[in-house]
């Protein structure tokens, strides 16, 4: 062995202190609070639907609302596994999961053609304050995912930045939704789900040159 | 004699834990481990910068290994990605002619390297594309050269090179 390295090898050691060891409960503690908080802002601006907990929501709301849920956990808990790397790692849940969201505007499509209602039933007044919103709320868990990876070593960091924008877009979308009364298929069903796939892109643009170490 | 994964295991778990000793023991066996895995990828001169820059970032990114999980899979998926990075900033005309390491996969231990090995990225990209990036980027040939030698325009050399090494950099945990 050289000198050279031999020197660095004896300066790494001399300032080696201890670290904690990553664990993917912190991560998760993170994201859970970014939740919180974000939910805490929607309840205080948007205001809570009542309605959907006494029975008024029609089950697309619930099927709506559980994917996202799913798809939120699932990209989540990969984004918080790449922070610490591994050949051999695989991170294929948020794919499945996003590929069952999916069906939710295929079903807003398959209404509204077999309704006769015209592909301009599929906007509605709500429709640009749900993207707008959910998208806003969407910023936490983003900005937690982000910190998160910045503190770890990611290697993948496109699928990083798909992953991240995806669980930012999925578990805002959802916090957000608990506000939103208007339950109809075809709102749901691209109005619920165009976040996530904008939130999706954006963490693609944008993440890989954030966490880049 | 290069330590095995179980050593390896305790030795990180000692050194998250601040025990210089068992620490400056690692780094030593790190980058044994380095220089035997960047062998046939990295021409003789450029291989110590690279094990220098990937003990870096062992020492930066320690915390991010798991005491749970295997040691030498998050060592590859580091030493991968720092690779790719290299492979990127470098640009050198001229050739080195690398060392020929052939040796037979026998042992478990063997085994385990092979599947975190360099080899096993570049038989994700096209033909071209490795060819394009072992000639300019690894062995130093200009683009002209390797246009010359591949018959491939110089024009699609750099696009092969640039696909290549955006692929390579989407894959660096794939195993299989």
């Amino acid at each position: 062995m050289n000198k050279n390295r031999d020197d660095l090898i004896a300066g790494l050691t001399e300032e080696l202190a201890p670290v904690r060891s990553f664990s993917e409960r912190d991560g998760m503690t993170l994201v859970v609070v970014a939740a919180v908080a974000t939910f805490l802002g929607v309840l205080a601006i948007e205001g809570l639907w009542i309605g959907a907990f006494q029975g008024e929501a029609a089950p697309f709301f619930w099927v709506t609302n559980g994917l996202l849920l799913l798809l939120g956990l699932a990209s989540a808990g990969a984004v918080i596994a790449m922070a610490s790397p591994g050949v051999g790692n695989r991170h294929d849940a948020p794919k499945w999961s996003f590929a069952m969201l999916g069906v939710l505007p295929l079903a807003a499509l398959s209404s509204v053609v077999s309704h006769d209602a015209g592909i301009g039933a599929l906007n509605d007044d709500a429709a640009l304050h749900c993207l707008s919103a959910s998208l806003i709320a969407a910023a936490a868990i983003g900005g937690a995912l982000t910190m998160w990876l910045r503190r770890g070593a990611p290697v993948s960091q496109q699928a990083a930045g798909w992953f991240t924008g995806i669980a930012a877009g999925a578990i805002g979308t959802l916090l957000y939704g608990f506000s939103c009364p208007v339950d109809s298929v075809t709102h749901l069903g691209i109005w619920h789900v165009v976040p996530v796939a904008v939130a999706a892109i954006a963490g693609r643009l944008i993440l890989p040159k954030l966490i880049a170490w | 004699m290069i330590a095995e994964e179980a050593t390896f295991v305790r030795l990180m778990a000692a050194a998250q834990r601040g025990d210089k000793s068992a620490y400056n023991v690692l780094l030593s066996e790190v980058s044994m481990w380095l220089e035997r895995y960047f062998r046939k990828r990295v021409p003789p001169h450029q291989q110590d910068d690279l094990v220098q820059d990937v003990l870096m970032a062992v020492h930066n990114k320690r915390a991010t290994y798991d005491v749970s999980r295997p040691f030498l899979p998050w060592l590859a998926a580091i030493a991968r990605y720092r690779w790719v990075d290299h492979l990127r900033k470098v640009y050198k005309h001229e050739s080195d002619l690398l060392e020929d390491n052939d040796a037979s996969v026998d042992s478990d231990e063997d085994v385990v390297e092979a599947r975190v090995s360099l080899e096993r990225l570049f038989v994700h990209l096209a033909d071209a594309q490795a060819e394009a990036i072992e000639l300019v980027k690894i062995e130093g040939h200009s683009i002209r050269e390797a246009s010359e030698m591949t018959g491939q325009s110089e024009s699609l050399v750099k696009v092969n090179i640039h696909r290549g090494l955006k692929k390579l950099a989407s894959i660096v945990e794939k195993a299989e």
